[in-house]
């Protein structure tokens, strides 16, 4: 154990005094501390006004001088009301003054309501809300004109309730949308912090270190040190990054603003708790398949080849629970959330929408421990055999042997 | 006392790397494991070591079965290794940790060696600034640094140049003298011979030749005569249908298949009038006896 602790803290130092980790670290810190901060730059570049300047030229006198209540509706518009030429509104939107104007203009028959911007390209046509808005406020005038009593107003006014509704007796909670985000997120920081236990036992391998590690203590004791080295870092790691985000998301983001995209009483210490434990046990299984798949390799040049087995397994089991987590009731989705190479990117979302009881994480957690032992006496058994091999890059035969062949 | 091999085999996928061999070493001293590539050199090695196990025979150290924990060694491998951005000093530390030495005694073990091999200057510097020579004498301290009762050297001046030879064999001798148990493996026979009183050559895993270098040359004939004379004198060595080896400035090198014929070829010269200034009869060399072992 003194010597697992001893490979772990010189694993650890090696890899905080890594260049490339010192600068990609910080090169995600100072992203994400930019991002939260992107609504605040805008809002000063713009000076805290958010909204467009919207110019309604009223020239026929359709709204009955009634257009000002458009100020008080929350269109979202700063608006402005006058009076101008097409020619006019044009140099006025050359000249950044408004950045769009509305027409009025009474027909023959009908009211023609002229959107005018700068460029239509990206527009789908006039914006519903801006619709709706002049149709309201047309139909309040015209409605206030006929005398109506009050219950006759409330009578032709519509009192529809709409609600959203399941047949399935599970229901999910929380925005999948986030989830989806969150899940690919914690898929990469399992993924990448695994396949650090990969690079650093290819790097012993190739720079010959090796065979005076291999005499200065047991392979055993390399294997476990190094992942767990390599989990202390990647934990620390990913806490720091997601501990910056949930600051500065608390700091810089309007809370409004913040809790129309992420639910945050879903995000409760039991969830969080659950969420490093599925990070720690995802990034186990995996970077022990990586320990494995990494003491094969005798050349740089084979690191992909030799790792991409892994890999494309990795990948698999993520979709299986991105996808499923669009019909999180269905049978695929728990599977997804038991089979012990998909439930770290499963489980944690399972739980999040209220969907996993206590008793399905610990059968999930159980599963996957007993699993994570069985890759580890493998790997370390392969990766005992195969660190003192120099030949040529190992086929599946090749290592299907040193699994049988005696334990170094 | 002291290491024991016995009848021990190994076998990598159907192949025999090592077949059957035996060693004893019972008193400290330098043994010389020979042999060529691929004979089974560093195989066996390994095993002493405990770092692959051995199919059959019996290993041990001072009567007990030899693992990783049973015995206090040190190894220079032949594969050269540092952790190439990791500071000399923090490396060495490191192992020293791994061979169970406590932080300050690393310290200052390190620091003693460092001094002995010439190496101070490059303690903080991260190993892929050093010269190859430097790495080597690096990787010598990891397998000394730890006090070892048992060092196994394998290839141990292969690119170092004359000054780190001598810097290195000074130490080499030093760990003899304090009672170490040494086994050095090497293709310059020259070395062994220097260094070795025990020699154990292999051949395909198999051992052709073992025990004390001396008694072995002792068994075989004298295989050449050098002279040294003031004139030429080929004429005499073709009379007794000699072959030379070599000749430069009247210093011949002549192979000989009996002590008899070189001899009779002294007194052809000197009953000529011809002045001898040197004639060594010689035994071979263990690079001959090298050859003619594992030679095909």
């Amino acid at each position: 154990m003194k010597d697992v602790i001893t490979v772990a803290k010189f694993t650890i130092k090696e890899m905080i005094k890594r260049k490339s980790f010192i600068i990609s670290t910080l090169i995600i810190l100072v992203m994400i501390v930019v991002g939260f901060n992107i609504p605040n730059f805008i809002d000063s570049i713009s000076g805290g006004d958010f909204s467009e300047k919207l110019l309604v030229v009223d020239n026929d006198n359709v709204f009955e001088g009634q257009l000002e209540a458009l100020k008080e509706a929350d269109s979202g518009y700063d608006i402005e009301i006058g009076k101008a030429s097409f020619d006019e509104i044009k140099t006025k939107i050359e000249n950044d003054e408004i950045s769009a104007a509305i027409i009025i203009e009474k027909q023959e028959e009908n009211v023609k309501i002229r959107y005018i911007l700068e460029d239509i390209t990206m527009m789908q046509g006039v914006p519903e809300d801006l619709m709706s808005t002049f149709n309201t406020l047309y139909s309040n005038i015209q409605i206030s004109k006929l005398g109506l009593t009050q219950e006759e107003l409330e009578s032709i006014t519509p009192n529809f309730e709409f609600t959203l509704e399941q047949t399935d007796e599970e229901e999910a909670s929380g925005n999948i949308l986030v989830m989806m985000i969150m899940s690919i997120i914690l898929f990469y920081a399992i993924y990448f912090c695994a396949y650090q236990v990969s690079s650093s036992i290819t790097t012993e391998k190739t720079s010959k270190i090796i065979e005076t590690l291999v005499t200065s203590t047991s392979p055993r004791t390399i294997v476990l040190g190094k992942t767990l080295g390599i989990g202390i870092v990647g934990l620390i790691q990913m806490i720091v990054i997601v501990g910056t985000a949930f600051i500065s998301a608390k700091s810089f983001l309007d809370p409004e603003l913040l809790n129309s995209v992420l639910d945050m009483s879903n995000i409760t210490p039991y969830l969080a708790v659950i969420t490093i434990v599925y990070f720690v046990l995802g990034y186990l299984i995996y970077a022990l398949l990586y320990a494995l798949t990494g003491s094969t390799i005798s050349k740089p040049e084979d690191i992909q080849s030799a790792n991409s087995p892994v890999a494309i397994f990795a990948v698999i089991s993520f979709y299986l629970s991105y996808f499923t987590m669009m019909n999180p009731t269905s049978n695929l989705n728990i599977f997804a959330s038991l089979f012990p190479f998909s439930a770290p990117f499963c489980m944690p979302f399972r739980v999040m929408m209220g969907l996993a009881s206590v008793t399905d994480v610990v059968i999930s957690i159980v599963i996957l421990l007993a699993s994570i032992l069985i890759v580890a006496q493998v790997a370390i058994k392969i990766y005992s055999n195969a660190i003192l091999n120099y030949g040529t890059k190992m086929g599946f035969k090749d290592i299907l042997n040193m699994y049988k062949s005696k334990e170094n | 006392m002291g290491l024991e091999l016995k009848n021990v085999s190994k076998t990598f996928a159907g192949k025999i790397a090592v077949d059957n061999i035996s060693l004893t070493l019972n008193t400290p001293g330098v043994y010389g494991l020979l042999g060529t590539n691929g004979a089974g050199k560093t195989t066996t090695i390994r095993m002493i070591l405990g770092i692959i196990k051995k199919d059959s025979g019996e290993i041990t150290w001072n009567g007990k079965a030899v693992d990783r924990k049973s015995v206090n060694f040190g190894y220079l491998p032949e594969e050269r290794g540092v952790y190439p951005k990791t500071k000399i000093f923090d490396q060495l530390i490191y192992f020293a940790e791994l061979k169970g030495m406590k932080t300050d005694d690393a310290k200052n073990s390190i620091n003693k060696w460092a001094k002995e091999l010439k190496v101070e200057e490059y303690m903080d510097m991260p190993a892929e600034k050093l010269s190859k020579g430097n790495q080597q004498k690096i990787q010598f301290m990891t397998a000394i640094i730890h006090n070892p009762e048992l060092v196994v050297l394998d290839e141990p001046f292969s690119g170092l140049d004359p000054v780190n030879t001598e810097i290195l064999k000074n130490i080499i001798i030093d760990l003899v003298r304090n009672g170490k148990y040494v086994i050095m493996s090497a293709h310059q026979m020259p070395t062994i011979e220097e260094f070795c009183s025990d020699i154990l050559i292999l051949n395909k895993g198999k051992t052709v030749l073992k025990g004390n270098l001396k008694e072995i040359k002792e068994t075989y004939p004298a295989s050449r005569v050098r002279i040294d004379t003031d004139t030429k004198i080929e004429k005499y060595i073709q009379e007794l249908d000699l072959k030379i080896e070599n000749e430069k400035n009247n210093e011949y090198v002549i192979k000989i298949t009996d002590e008899e014929k070189a001899h009779t070829l002294l007194n052809n010269v000197i009953s000529n009038g011809i002045k001898v200034n040197k004639f060594d009869i010689m035994k071979p060399t263990l690079n001959d006896i090298f050859i003619e072992k594992v030679g095909e």
